[in-house]
């Protein structure tokens, strides 16, 4: 038994002597794709590539057919087996004039000549480029027990006698694993469960658990969400908000629930164009409408539309064929095969999108389907679907408000409640004897005009006794009508204004368009003239156009009142809800101000009865149950609650109510809008000569697939394809470049860098992948075995490479600087969303309660916004329910990026990114020192240590190593801290008032303690969460 | 290692061909190769007295005679009207009002005067003639022109973008393809800065009354470049620049000893896993907390004598306007850093173009006067390039009582380093309409501007998706005539 083996590794030892010998003395063949195609694709085929305009002398050198063929000067470039008789080697040895030529700044070296005149001398094969080559699956060299991953990596190692590193420590490994999918560290209790676990299968447990958590879809969805150049923000001029989470929600869920990557892919670019799409296709169409947009006044809708469709071409091309098709929308690629017809066929896939250039309705470019948008509105079509998140809530605070009004109505029963309950029935019906509607016209009141705030002639105006107000011609802008009047008995609770009149379409000019909304405020004035606004709670109409702001709908009129167009035959009416039922003094009057453009003849009416409604006030069936002589228990209940809000009885309550109404109304019902593809006619396309939109002069093309790339669909003059075919193509098994590219991405978040580095580009001015063959397998792996990502996933995080420590091994930093072959892990610093998750949850006021849900807003300096306009912007900082939400919710605004994210290299998603530069700056030392988002979790951090951390400062010290770190203090770094805590105290006990300041920061509430101990442990804690370590994944 | 780095990206290429997989195998000669290819590109092995002075960035020469050190770029953010600024039309002035000649209009780009009838609309304002060379400055601006013997006038320029959006990328840029580097970035890119206790790149910004268009951080974005590259903004509320203050309740003595527990700790990290990215970092929060104290200072203008101020017109030190500003743009100036970059909001005039020109150049007058006159005092002045200017030009047709944007024929002018001073450079056509002589495109004045810095365009480069990408783009060629 044991000869044979010795004998084996003898052999083995042997073998690869004689091979590094070989190397030695006799290099191995050049290989084109491998040591030519880089060298030819920087210095040559600028001039002599693909693409005929800019190629010189006639010459092309990427296709060996042609490098073959004379030239017109009548030489021969390349004569295979004769360097000396090729042109191209003659000049490139020419010293008085080389080529590449001197003004190019690209010389070449001797070596690289050499390289040359051998692989002319060996017959100069050519080899197809490695990522258009078709994919087949390579053989896993070696033994078949290895993963296949660690198979390819220990061939290349073993080749080049490096040893892998060890298995990284067990506790490490599990942090490792954790941030990697899910973004999250590992609970202590998670750490110590794993420690303890010695099973075979520990580490494929840990790996089954992470993979099946719900926050592993959040991790892998700010992976895509750059692909796809998700954003809250349209991100041109104005940068208005767009309607979009409900897409992201769609992410987060697919990869949860390991949705086909095939099926992942056509729903996105095609969801709406399948048949009977359901609504979460649909909502996946999102992604063709994450393109930036503009409504920029004096924008040309043709010049956005070209732009809109070149970036999708970008987009779609880095996305999922990992290839750069830019360059091509002005001439032909230099470098790589693209074609300009290539951009604009692939552009003309897309032409069906209904979308709009400028997308509002100027009167210089007009857009009637968006007649009477603002800056203020969103960006259709869209679709209303329901939202998880938004349901949850809305459903919460149903609750709520049930059990508000059952303890409301039990006001009524108790014995002063109930005294009071009845003298106001009373007071009631003798004010239904005087006012049998309920409403009573506004009486005896004297008005003024203002413009502005400046008295201004009275219009003439009459004022029926049935409240008409007949104006001869309506308000201008920015004018207002006052009515001061004392009503009823000098109370009100409710102002009504019902619409008699047909609407005036006012014209106007575009920068105030539309037409100002009816607007109604109230305030009382004594006799001095002196007056005090009231507030309204809540007002609503019985019919209105719908009003936003910055892309969210206002609820209710309180802020304005636009009239429905056209106008309809019966009366509009809206009704206004003060927030406390008003008692006039004597000599005070009630001031009514009415504003707005299209303020035709109106009634007005003020009551002093309540609803939980505003339409419901002094509703017929109030009427009925206040004049019933006995009630049945609806009417009784119906009457407590016109008690309550007619005098708020329980003012507390009353208020409550209000702002638990206020809460229902933006939770929308539990939905939410969302940007959708929707196909129309599609849009002729052409070739724009040089990019230029208004250059009409080039054929028009049809949708066709890459004609570099294998498989190539094409439109007929009868058959149009469709974004659906492309679809399909993508994840056709004719296709090779998409599985490459996603499973290069893929490898790059698990080792920080992709088997070809440049992950968005696998062209020819990319990188050959350091190991060829292991990503064709991973890549065959992934397209013919179903495009299961999770398999995949799973296959890199239980290999050995994955889990080999990832000290820096010095030993190779000649052989191998950039550890390209993987003797060992990368660390990797963590994303921009996970250092804020990470440090939150360490903190734990990482907020995990849902998954999906619109975008949060964490604290932002204030006066971020200054510079955005077209509506200006004020930055609202999310309350408690939504502050500390993971990363991947954080609201995303293309032109001025969150500087927490940007510090920490996050891209402002105005194109698709497939790669995020990872930066070292003094910019993130500070975010991380003094952003509040961070010095808030330190101080939670804080107050957990000292609750959980047991009595004594180690035990406190080690739970909190444990928390931020996985793992126990070193002695010297318990010993420095000890010093360090203890400093702190004496600084923060001499000054308290110091400390109060630090533990308040930020809108959690302050914790428990002595203030100045906590001061102390949070400056510990600041010191932890600053550590490399903590934003670093070993 | 830390990530792929596109800017490494080359240096892996030469690693990848030359060690781990070359057909050259692992002989000594190649190994020795290597090293040198290395050093060449990493630049090692020159020692810094080879650099020019100043530099620290990746270019390791200058390719043309250093004439400037910094830039100085007063964006007048919005497009301000060349007919009211540097470009005199008497004969527009006396078509004022009249339909506007056909000829000129016809098949070209407009914006919001798309579908109207377009008229004719004169200067309101007077011109003389200043300095030796006799420039004529519209009245608006007396102080500017006290010193126009130091500007050299751009009557030609143009660009291609006619909305403010890309027209702001195209001038900051060079391209509106997003993820393109601004200007800052590409001198910080390739010169680094002279300063290390503040950014290389800052922006400032302020707002007139009339007139505003929103900007984007895109503007100062590095784009492709590693974020280090990027400007940053100063702040006009708050902090100046974002989390330079300590958290309340936090003094500079407690957070020196965080920054020295932090780097125990991440020494500590070091020993154990030689991450050299340690190093790194522990060095950044030694910056960070130089800027701590470096920014109050550089923002505190308590030893600005008052007639400093008052040369300035500043009211309150600090208060955010342009004047405030361009005291503060040379103090930065005179710390060594490379691009500083003001927007004044404040030029969109469609509607209102008297009142909204009056105020804006009393805005902003006064205090680019000053900042050319305080920096020539200094002796700042000759290797400072200030440019002055906004992202496109107006109209000489009218828009109601306004100017639409223009992208054909406007003004800018420049001054200080290495620029001719005391002249004017192209000119348009009769009417304004469209530059006639020595017109100047925005890649003209990027080369230029690059090259009065000492950096040839077409050698300024950076890999990206596999391309040598020429940061300028690859249009530009350097305006003789403008430099001195």
């Amino acid at each position: 038994m044991i000869r044979p083996a010795l004998l084996c590794i003898h052999t083995f030892v042997l073998a690869l002597l004689i091979s590094v010998a070989s190397a030695a003395s006799n290099p191995p063949r050049v290989q084109f794709n491998r040591d030519i195609r880089p060298i030819m694709s920087d210095t040559c085929f600028h001039c002599h590539g693909f693409d005929a305009k800019s190629r010189k002398a006639g010459l092309r050198l990427d296709r060996r057919e042609d490098a073959l063929q004379p030239t017109k000067h009548d030489l021969l470039p390349i004569v295979p087996g004769q360097p000396d008789d090729s042109e191209i080697i003659q000049r490139i040895m020419d010293v008085a004039d080389p080529m590449p030529p001197i003004e190019m700044h690209k010389q070449l070296t001797l070596e690289q000549k050499e390289l040359f005149r051998r692989w002319v001398a060996e017959g100069a094969v050519y080899e197809p480029h490695w990522a258009y080559a078709p994919l087949t699956r390579p053989p896993v060299p070696g033994k078949k027990k290895l993963n296949p991953i660690d198979a390819f990596i220990r061939a290349q190692l073993t080749a080049k006698k490096i040893s892998p590193a060890p298995e990284a420590d067990k506790a490490q490994l599990l942090r490792r694993l954790s941030l990697d999918l899910t973004g999250l560290p590992p609970t202590p209790a998670e750490t110590a469960a794993f420690l303890a676990d010695y099973s075979r299968t520990a580490y494929e447990k840990q790996v089954d658990r992470l993979l099946a958590s719900p926050h592993h879809g959040e991790r892998l969805a700010v992976w895509w969400l750059d692909v796809v150049r998700f954003s809250d923000t349209v991100g041109f001029h104005g940068d208005q908000n767009q309607r979009i989470f409900p897409y992201r929600d769609y992410v987060i869920n697919a990869f949860n629930a390991n949705k086909r990557f095939d099926e992942f892919t056509i729903e996105q670019l095609a969801g709406d164009l399948l048949p009977n799409p359901t609504i979460e296709q649909r909502v996946a169409t999102g992604y063709n409408r994450l393109n930036m947009m503009t409504r920029e006044g004096g924008a040309q809708s043709a010049e956005y539309i070209a732009k809109y469709g070149a970036e999708r071409v970008r987009a779609v091309s880095t996305a999922w064929l990992g290839s750069t098709f830019g360059c091509a929308e002005c001439h032909d690629h230099k470098f790589d095969p693209i074609k300009t017809r290539d951009f604009y066929e692939l552009q003309s896939f897309f032409a069906d999108i209904k979308q709009w250039g400028v997308y509002s309705d100027y009167d210089y470019t007009r857009n009637p389907e968006l007649k009477g948008f603002t800056n203020d509105f969103p960006f259709p079509p869209e679709i209303e679907v329901a939202s998880p998140y938004l349901a949850g809530r809305h459903q919460r605070t149903e609750a709520e408000l049930t059990a508000l009004i059952t303890t409301m109505r039990q006001r009524a029963a108790e014995p002063t409640g109930a005294t009071r309950y009845a003298t106001w029935i009373d007071e009631t019906r003798a004010y239904l004897d005087r006012v049998p509607s309920g409403w009573e016209p506004i009486k005896n009141a004297t008005f003024e005009f203002r413009l502005r705030d400046k008295l201004i002639p009275a219009h003439p105006l009459k004022i029926e006794a049935d409240g008409t107000l007949h104006l001869e011609k309506p308000l201008e802008f920015r004018e207002s009508l006052r009515l001061i009047f004392r009503p009823d008995g000098g109370r009100v609770t409710a102002i009504k204004v019902e619409v008699l009149s047909e609407i005036v379409q006012n014209k106007n000019p575009v920068w105030r368009y539309p037409v100002a909304p009816l607007t109604v405020s109230a305030s009382v004035q004594d006799a001095q003239g002196k007056t005090r606004n009231l507030k309204v709670v809540f007002a609503e109409a019985s019919a209105k156009m719908p009003r936003f702001i910055n892309g969210t709908e206002f609820h209710g009129i309180a802020a304005g009142w636009r009239l429905p167009t056209p106008a309809k035959k019966e009366i509009l009416t809206g009704v206004w809800l003060l927030a406390e039922p008003l008692a006039l003094a004597s000599g005070e009057s009630l001031l009514l101000t009415l504003a707005g453009e299209e303020l035709p003849t109106v009634r007005l009416t003020t009551s002093h009865l309540g609803a939980p409604h505003p339409l419901e006030v002094a509703s017929a069936a109030t009427l009925a149950a206040l004049t019933a002589t006995t009630r049945n228990p609806t009417q009784e209940n119906l009457l407590i609650d016109t008690w309550l809000m007619s005098t708020a009885a329980d003012p507390a309550a009353f208020s409550r109510y209000h702002q638990t109404i206020a809460k229902l109304n933006e939770l929308g019902g539990g939905k939410a809008m969302t940007m959708v593809t929707e196909a129309v006619a599609p849009l002729t396309v052409r070739v724009l000569p040089r990019g230029n939109w208004q250059d009409q002069s080039g054929p028009v093309v049809l949708p066709a697939t890459p004609s570099f790339l294998p498989g190539r669909r094409e439109s007929t003059t009868t058959q149009r394809l469709t974004r659906l075919d492309l679809a399909q193509w993508i994840v056709s098994p004719d296709n090779p470049i998409t599985a490459r590219a996603v499973t290069n991405r893929l490898w790059a978040m698990y080792f920080g860098t992709g088997l070809s580095a440049a992950v968005d580009d696998l062209g020819s001015q990319g990188e050959l992948p350091s190991h060829p063959e292991l990503l064709d397998w991973l890549a065959s792996e992934f397209r013919d075995g179903g495009w299961d990502l999770r398999h995949l996933i799973r296959l890199i995080v239980t290999s050995a490479t994955y889990r080999q420590s990832s000290e820096f091994r010095p030993e190779l930093r000649e052989t191998d600087p950039a550890n390209r072959l993987l003797a060992a892990q990368n660390p990797r610093r963590l994303e921009a969303e996970f250092v804020r998750d990470n440090a939150l949850f360490i903190a734990g006021s990482l907020d995990l309660r849902d998954i999906g849900g619109p975008s949060a807003k964490p604290y932002q300096p204030a006066g971020y916004y200054t510079a955005i306009q077209f509506p200006d912007r004020d930055y609202l900082v999310s309350d408690a329910d939504a502050q500390w939400r993971r990363g991947v919710y954080s609201h995303w605004q293309r032109t001025f990026l969150h500087p927490m994210l940007a510090n920490f290299d996050a891209p402002a998603r105005d194109e698709c990114a497939a790669q995020r530069t990872t930066s070292n700056t003094p910019q993130q030392a500070l975010t991380l020192l003094n952003d509040p988002t961070f010095v808030e979790s330190a101080r939670l951090f804080a107050a957990r240590i000292l609750a959980e951390g047991g009595k004594n400062d180690t035990t406190r010290l080690r739970l909190a190593f444990q928390a931020a770190l996985a793992r126990s203090p070193k002695s010297a770094e318990l010993k420095s801290l000890k010093n360090f805590l203890n400093t702190q105290r004496l600084t923060y006990r001499a000054a308290p008032a110091e400390a109060e300041k630090l533990v308040r920061i930020g809108l959690a509430p302050p914790s428990l303690g002595d203030p100045t101990e906590l001061a102390a442990w949070t400056t510990v804690a600041r010191v932890l969460l600053n550590s490399q370590e903590v934003i670093t994944r070993y | 290692m830390p990530p792929f780095d596109p800017i490494q990206h080359a240096l892996s290429v030469n690693r990848r061909t030359f060690l781990t997989q070359s057909a050259y195998g692992l002989g000594g000669i190649a190994l020795a190769l290597l090293q040198n290819k290395l050093t060449a590109a990493t630049g090692g092995a020159l020692a810094p007295s080879a650099l020019p002075p100043g530099w620290s960035g990746h270019l390791r020469e200058a390719h043309l005679p250093i004439r400037a050190k910094r830039v100085i770029y007063l964006c007048m953010a919005g497009g301000p009207s060349q007919f009211e600024t540097f470009d005199w039309k008497p004969q527009l002035k006396a078509l004022d009002g009249q339909l506007f000649p056909a000829s000129f209009t016809q098949g070209q780009q407009i914006a919001q005067l798309q579908n109207s009838v377009l008229k004719a609309r004169g200067p309101f304002t007077n011109f003389q003639r200043h300095g030796r060379a006799g420039i004529e400055i519209s009245d608006l601006f007396p102080h500017i022109a006290s010193v126009a013997d130091d500007l050299c006038v751009i009557r030609s320029m143009q660009t291609e973008q006619i909305n403010h959006d890309t027209a702001h990328a195209f001038m900051n840029t060079g391209s509106i393809i997003k993820g393109r580097p601004s200007m800052g970035s590409w001198l910080l890119y390739g010169l680094g800065a002279e300063t290390q206790e503040l950014p290389g790149f800052i922006v400032l910004n302020s707002q007139g009354k009339y007139g505003l268009q929103p900007i984007s951080a895109r503007q100062w974005s590095s784009g492709i470049l590693p974020s280090r590259f990027q400007g940053i903004q100063f702040q006009a509320r708050g902090d100046a620049v974002h989390y330079v203050g300590n958290p309340d309740g936090v003094c500079q003595s407690t957070q020196r000893q965080v920054i020295d527990e932090i780097r125990n700790l991440n020494n500590s990290l070091a020993e154990q896993t030689h991450d050299p990215e340690i190093a790194t970092r522990i060095a950044q929060y030694e910056l960070a907390f130089k800027m701590q104290s470096s920014v109050p200072e550089l923002t505190n203008f308590k030893n600005e004598p008052a007639a400093m101020l008052d040369l300035y017109g500043i009211k309150e030190p600090g208060d955010g306007s342009f004047a405030s500003n361009c005291l503060l743009a040379r103090r930065l100036a005179e710390r060594g850093v490379r691009m500083i970059q003001l927007y004044h909001r404040a030029w969109d005039h469609h509607s209102d173009l008297e009142p909204g020109m009056k105020t804006a150049a009393k805005d902003v007058d006064q205090a680019t006067a000053a900042l050319i006159k305080d920096l020539k005092q200094r002796g700042m002045l000759e290797d400072s390039l200030i440019l002055w200017g906004g992202e496109f030009g107006r109209t000489p047709m009218g828009q109601g009582t306004g100017r639409d944007h223009h992208i054909l024929g406007f003004s800018v002018f420049m001054a200080g380093g290495g620029v001719k001073a005391g002249t004017v450079y192209g000119s348009t056509d009769e009417l304004g309409y469209r530059a006639l002589e020595n017109p100047v495109n925005v890649h003209d004045l990027h080369a230029t501007m690059l090259a009065l810095m000492g950096v040839d365009h077409r050698r300024l480069n950076s890999k990206y998706q596999g391309l040598d990408v020429r940061l300028t783009g690859i249009a530009g060629e350097v305006v003789k005539g403008l430099m001195a």
